[in-house]
């Protein structure tokens, strides 16, 4: 039976091209782990073209005029919370909005939501710049995860404190990984190379691990603590409200409403 | 043009059917003036048209639609769009853009039209609908009317062969209105354009339509031109109501018309008004008050004093100074200079319970007062918040709108049922002073007629003071003791509803101007003079 349009879902076909830039992201943000050289600018230049193909192939696919103009409304609202928190110590407004947003509206377009509301807020902050690839794709894992998380807990919705519980949970961990990709992504470069943390080309391993994971908690524990703080306090005060109202967009938007043309009532009786 | 064969429709999530058998054909430029009570699938029937209802909503489609030869069930919306032009209820929530230009372009864009296509385009309609003088302004310091004009433009640049409108004029002021619709006659006589529109306030729209579409509450409709419609319909603008009446022969769909018909009844009318003002006690007091916003001057040492018992209106043209007036009042802001006192207390101080019990303000969108999911919660809130036994909002509020559902969302209420609910949940705390900015906004007249008897039992019955902020000149003709006409900031009329209104020509009801002079300005009092006059109930 014909129905109205779904909420954006990703096309086998686009589920590819996600898979693979984001293959290419994440050895952007690991390499210097495994290998000796010196991959920075070729990742920064990888990385940003993944992120021009991936937009390429989403837009070129169907995107109904409802899920573009949730999308539109959302990343708006994100770039406005963007400048309230200056992104100074961690303090950005933006996740719990996000996070909340895509577990709505699901893991597609939550991957959407991510990268489009880091474009446009990094637009209105000033942030362009090489690490934007890099903070475009951590927000849209964060959205897809989002999105991804579980709907059903033994055969019953989770909803209520429970999603609120899972919301929070999800928000903590996403604001530690988002700290710790974005560490992975310049930690090799700004120490120098003679400090206790700095990264060692070619060395061992665990040995840079362990350095990476001093230095990101001597460094960066002071912007991901309150950024996990923040966020979950946004996700406890608004969580209620935010989700129904979302939820109640979700319906009245009719997706996925069965359509039926049939011939006239007179014809057939 | 557009075809409708034996359409009935269904919406997912409802057992009710919207249209059953619908049948008609409006042909080439002809100017279709949709009608029918709230929710009897007005906006529905417009919807179908260009295909969103069912494409974007769901639903059960039975029957077909043609426009220009396309069928709608076979193309979507979007392949639609360069033949029907649609403009929405609010203008505002359609803009993408910021400047006159920029959202004319746009569609254009988004068609992919060539560089210079889109130049002769934008120019041609800033010809047309005379925005020429408006193209770089930002769209959100337009007035209504511009506004509303931007928005029809906005639809006219993809040369549609249609054009659809859901209530164009219902939020426009009486000049505005006749501006947006001046407009909408020339397309039809001048370019042949296709206009079906949808209008709650008839007596604007009334003398252009060529045919009329009733939609009845059982999903039944009819097609005819305006006199045949009108001699039966429910829904009828005073001047019908004033024919039926007087038992004239036919209906007239203009002034004019009934102003010719009637002349035997005018030639006894007596040309005395025996208006007089109320004696309650000063509610309101308000003393040179000034108040601006920035550069800008919106009110001009202003001196008024409004009574208990009293209904008041204040009119004017739109930034003419009527909402800074109420807010000021409310308390809002602290006026720039002058005083205000609310039964002598100045309102910005007014806290808590007190302010509950003093002023009621109802804002020009009822909707921005409710904040629960549903009219339930909405009602227990109230008896929370105004120390009431608990079921006694919503037992008020049964009476207003014996139909309402409890659990509905407050959003999803027509436009009259909101209204409701508001008056409600305000009116449940008995405030000396109720303040309400254009009340009538989107209500069709069966809503309307309970407003007015809402309000007016609430201030004759309780004696208390009731301020309305409106265009609509009929509702003020119904329901004002007295009326205050700001301009600029200034106070350049102070009156009773009679003097006032038949000072100006531009501002009369149309019963007032089919009877002028006599100072009748309803059917009601036209009836009970003409008896006085004639010494007998010879109408009954």
């Amino acid at each position: 039976m014909k129905k109205t349009a779904d909420v954006y879902r990703l096309s086998l076909q686009s589920k590819f091209v996600l898979t693979f830039t984001s293959v290419v992201a994440l050895t952007g943000f690991v390499w210097p782990f495994f290998y000796v050289g010196n991959l920075h600018w070729i990742f920064v230049i990888a990385i940003a073209a993944s992120a021009l193909l991936l937009v390429s192939e989403i837009g070129i696919g169907s995107i109904d005029a409802k899920s573009i103009a949730l999308l539109g409304v959302m990343s708006a609202f994100i770039t406005l919370l963007r400048p309230l928190g200056a992104g100074a110590a961690g303090l950005e407004p933006i996740w719990f909005a996000l996070i909340i947003a895509a577990r709505v509206f699901g893991p597609s377009w939550g991957f959407l939501l991510g990268i489009t509301s880091m474009t446009t807020s990094a637009l209105l902050t000033g942030g362009v710049g090489p690490w934007l690839a890099y903070q475009i794709f951590a927000a849209g894992w964060i959205g897809l995860l989002a999105g991804a998380l579980p709907q059903k807990f033994a055969g019953r919705l989770i909803r209520g404190a429970a999603e609120k519980v899972l919301l929070i949970a999800f928000g903590i961990v996403a604001s530690f990984a988002f700290g710790i990709l974005m560490d992975l992504q310049f930690w090799p470069w700004v120490l120098g190379s003679n400090t206790q943390l700095s990264y060692i080309p070619g060395g061992a391993l665990s040995e840079n691990l362990s350095r990476f994971i001093t230095f990101h908690f001597a460094s960066s524990m002071a912007w991901d603590i309150p950024r996990a703080i923040l966020t979950s306090i946004l996700i406890v005060l608004t969580a209620t409200p935010f989700l129904r109202a979302l939820r109640r967009t979700y319906f009245k938007a009719a997706f996925l409403t069965p359509i039926e043309f049939k011939e006239s009532a007179r014809t057939v009786s | 043009m557009i075809t409708f064969n034996s359409v009935s429709l269904i919406y997912p999530h409802s057992l009710h059917t919207v249209f059953e058998d619908l049948s008609f054909t409006i042909d080439e430029g002809e100017m279709v003036l949709v009608i029918g009570a709230t929710g009897s699938g007005k906006s529905s029937l417009l919807r179908l048209i260009n295909g969103l209802v069912p494409h974007h909503t769901g639903g059960i489609l039975a029957g077909d639609i043609s426009v220009d030869g396309i069928s709608t069930s076979l193309t979507k919306p979007g392949g639609l769009a360069h033949l029907i032009g649609i403009v929405g209820q609010n203008p505002a929530h359609g803009f993408v853009t910021d400047t006159v230009e920029e959202e004319l372009v746009f569609g254009m864009e988004a068609l992919n039209f060539a560089p210079d296509v889109m130049r002769k385009r934008v120019e041609e309609i800033l010809d047309l609908l005379s925005l020429a003088h408006l193209r770089a302004r930002s769209i959100s310091t337009l007035s209504g009317g511009e506004q509303q004009r931007v928005a029809i433009g906005s639809a006219l640049v993809m040369h549609p062969k249609v054009l659809v409108l859901d209530e164009p004029t219902s939020a426009l002021d009486p000049i505005a209105a006749e501006e947006v619709l001046s407009i909408l006659h020339r397309l039809v006589h001048d370019l042949g354009l296709t206009v079906v529109v949808s209008e709650h306030k008839l007596e604007r729209v009334i003398g252009f339509a060529d045919r009329i579409i009733a939609i009845s509450a059982d999903g039944k409709a009819e097609i005819d031109i305006p006199e045949e419609i009108l001699k039966k319909s429910p829904i009828a603008p005073p001047i019908v109501h004033l024919a039926r009446a007087l038992n004239l022969d036919a209906v007239g769909t203009s002034v004019r018309e009934v102003r010719r018909m009637t002349t035997h009844l005018r030639d006894f009318a007596p040309l005395v008004s025996d208006s007089q003002l109320a004696t309650g006690k000063t509610v309101v007091w308000v003393d040179s008050l000034s108040h601006s916003y920035g550069e800008k001057v919106a009110l001009r040492n202003i001196s008024l004093e409004f009574k208990s018992g009293e209904i008041t209106a204040v009119m004017g043209r739109n930034g003419a100074g009527k909402s800074t007036l109420f807010k000021s009042i409310v308390g809002f802001h602290k006026a720039s200079g002058g005083q205000i006192k609310v039964l002598g207390t100045d309102p910005v101080e007014l806290r808590g319970r007190q302010r509950l019990a003093t002023i009621g303000y109802i804002p020009q969108e009822p909707s921005d007062l409710l904040i629960h999911s549903s009219v339930e919660k909405e009602c227990a809130e109230s008896d929370q918040d105004n120390g009431l036994t608990p079921g006694s909002t919503f037992a008020f509020l049964a009476r207003l709108a014996p139909t309402i559902n409890r659990q509905a969302h407050p959003r999803d209420l027509s436009e009259g049922q909101r209204l409701s609910l508001v008056l409600a949940l305000i009116l449940c705390s008995a405030p000396d002073v109720l303040i309400m900015d254009e009340p009538t906004r989107g209500l069709d007249y069966q809503a309307k007629s309970l407003l007015v008897d809402t309000l007016v039992s609430y201030s004759r019955n309780l004696g208390k003071c009731v301020l309305i902020a409106t265009h609509d000149v009929e509702l003020v003709a119904e329901v004002a003791d007295r009326v205050v006409f700001l301009a600029d900031g200034d106070v350049v009329a102070d009156g009773s509803t009679l003097d006032v209104l038949l000072s100006s020509p531009a501002f009369a009801p149309q019963v007032a101007k089919v009877m002028s002079p006599a100072p009748w300005l309803t059917v009601k009092d036209a009836l009970r003079g003409i008896a006085q006059a004639t010494g007998k109930d010879s109408l009954s």
